[in-house]
């Protein structure tokens, strides 16, 4: 155990070179990624969290029921702006994400690999897979949208379609890239297995987070690994110059500073609280910002982004990113504005063919709550806001 | 059947087949471009599409049967399939057979769409804009009717409509992904000037 633990965590890489990677982390012993998945309860980093195995299982399973080799993506599509981990997890250790890319293909039996990532991420990763000699990996660029890096709007993407979300049925595990069985996993979760095959047993129990927070008036954005289950108060500084807690993302969850301090990042621990770990965003939202000014611009992003496909989340979005605006500027609303919101919330959520219209309203829905006292002081004409940079980016579409 | 009765059945249906498939092109630009026709769903449009184009291939078979049952011309079966066999006008007839020709490719084409490669599917469809205008020419060079007078006029208009779709169809399709930004602008400006919300549909 003592051995294992000295290896490198997964940001200790030290880039595309390959003699680098070697001497880091040691060559890639054989294994089985379906075994190391199921030992070490790996679980998906791309925001959802579902069991790797579980996922490897299914794919297996419909290349056998189909007799087709399956395809697999490895996703670093990341089109959450507040995240920046699987860029920098493909800058430092591009070829941790090959090895698990290729423990995985091994598994399964792929014969087609395809690496998903913006195309300002390739020069980082154009050397390390020119480094491996393998020709059977393809690069995918994928646009800066929101909904980038959702399964089957990946899928569509690297077939040559539009990169929007499809219908659920038939899943992408059974009919993906090409109508083949595809695996789509992110590109921190093939890195833990690359990691797991070596032998760091506790690969899994570790997680990329991004942490933005502000230092002495300037903004501070890294991307650390941390263990899972670790105090939030311990991952992330959160004073008294700390409002409340972003977790997870722009479809995550506003907590109030005081129970985001004490909260466990572990998937049930936060699921206690009603929060999620998601792509692993953790923002610490300073004082003298007003945290409905900052949830309304992410919400009329978040409309922006919309595929426009689905009929609740192209009226409703707009909607509530437009109520949320009124109801950001002191003095401006009334009071039928905050019941407006929340019917509009209920009448959304469930209702596309992706979770984006969910996780939208998850997000207001916890700005609502964590925000009361701000609502009440915008009522009366006052807000506590002293700064109006925005904290959170929020990429030009909206406006 | 009296000869002179199968000769009118022939001018006319050919006259009907041309508007049909002219109002079928204009239709696929409409399916393309996902605008919403008044008093029907955005699917509806496909489905328009389809039986429109139905209709004018159950009609032209109508036009082919008394054009080659017609005694005064003398069009064979083979004609029907292979173009120039005709002993009548082979070069008109024959740009009729090929426009026939076309159009059964893409009509087992569309009937199998779910079975075949997309692309496969969409490259027989593009061919649509070479069946109009063999057909338009046989019309013009085989028919009776399209030199002059009323059906010359709709021949025309029929030929406007067509250019004007594939000018609409091929400067691209509207991408859902636009839709969204302006569903956004749009509530922002009717919120902030206290009016009501507008409801968007997908076209």
């Amino acid at each position: 155990m003592t051995a294992s633990l000295a290896l490198p965590g997964v940001l200790e890489g030290r880039g595309p070179d390959l003699a680098d990677h070697l001497a880091t982390f040691g060559p890639l012993p054989p294994a089985d990624a379906l075994d190391l998945a199921t030992r070490a309860e790996l679980t998906g980093r791309g925001g959802a969290g579902f069991p790797t195995a579980v996922k490897l299982r299914a794919v297996l399973a419909a290349a056998r029921a189909t007799r087709r080799p399956p395809v697999v993506v490895a996703n670093a599509a990341e089109g959450e702006p507040a995240s920046a981990k699987d860029g920098v997890l493909l800058a430092t250790a591009p070829h941790l994400v090959l090895d698990g890319l290729f423990l995985v293909a091994g598994a399964l039996g792929a014969d087609t690999l395809v690496l998903a990532a913006p195309g300002r991420l390739h020069r980082a990763v154009e050397p390390a897979l020119a480094a491996r000699r393998r020709d059977d990996v393809r690069l995918h660029a994928t646009p800066d949208t929101f909904l980038a890096g959702e399964e089957s709007a990946l899928a569509a993407a690297v077939d040559g379609g539009e990169p929007l979300p499809t219908a659920k049925f038939p899943p992408i595990r059974e009919r993906g890239v090409e109508g083949r069985p595809t695996l789509v996993a992110n590109v921190e979760t093939l890195a833990r297995l690359a990691l797991l095959a070596r032998g760091r047993a506790d690969a899994g129990e570790h997680t990329l987070v991004t942490r933005r927070a502000e230092v002495a008036g300037a903004a501070l954005v890294d991307v650390a690994d941390v263990a899972l289950g670790a105090r939030l108060g311990e991952v992330l500084r959160i004073d008294r110059g700390v409002l409340a807690v972003l977790i997870g993302g722009y479809h995550g969850t506003w907590l109030p500073a005081a129970v985001a301090r004490d909260v466990r990042l572990d998937r049930e621990s936060l699921a206690d609280v009603g929060a999620t770990l998601g792509a692993g965003v953790l923002a610490a939202l300073p004082a003298g910002r007003c945290g409905l000014r900052e949830t309304a611009r992410v919400m009329s992003y978040l409309a922006a982004e919309s595929a426009g496909q689905c009929g609740p989340c192209l009226n409703g979005l707009p909607r509530i990113a437009g109520a949320l605006e009124l109801l950001a500027r002191p003095g401006r609303f009334d009071g039928r504005l905050l019941e407006d919101i929340t019917r509009w919330c209920g009448l959304v959520a469930g209702r596309g063919a992706c979770r984006h219209p969910d996780g939208s309203v998850r997000l207001v829905a916890s700005a609502l709550q964590v925000f009361r006292d701000e609502i009440r002081g915008h009522a009366a004409g006052r807000c506590v806001a002293r700064e109006r940079r925005p904290f959170l980016p929020a990429p030009g579409r909206a406006r | 059947m009296t000869p002179i009765a199968v000769w009118y059945l022939n001018r006319a249906t050919g006259i009907v087949v041309l508007v049909l498939m002219t109002l079928t092109v204009v239709l696929g630009a409409v399916v393309r471009r996902q605008v919403r026709l008044p008093g029907l769903p955005r699917f509806g449009s496909v489905t328009l599409h389809r039986n429109v184009s139905l209709i004018a291939a159950l009609l032209l078979l109508t036009h082919i049967v008394t054009a080659v049952i017609d005694s005064y011309v003398s069009i064979g079966w083979l004609a029907v399939l292979v173009p120039f066999a005709a002993g009548w006008k082979p070069l008109a007839v024959g740009l009729g057979t090929l426009a026939v020709d076309l159009l059964i490719l893409i009509i087992v084409t569309s009937l199998l769409r779910l079975r075949i490669p997309e692309r496969l599917w969409r490259g027989v469809h593009w061919t649509s804009y070479l069946l109009w205008p063999l057909a338009f020419l046989h019309g013009l060079t085989a028919g009776t009717d399209m030199k002059s007078g009323w059906v010359l006029g709709l021949a025309l208009v029929c030929a406007g409509a067509v250019a004007a779709s594939a000018a609409v169809a091929w400067t691209g399709r509207t991408r859902a992904g636009g839709r969204a930004p302006a569903a956004v602008a749009a509530t922002r400006s009717a919120l902030s000037r206290g009016s009501r919300v507008a409801v968007f549909r997908n076209r």
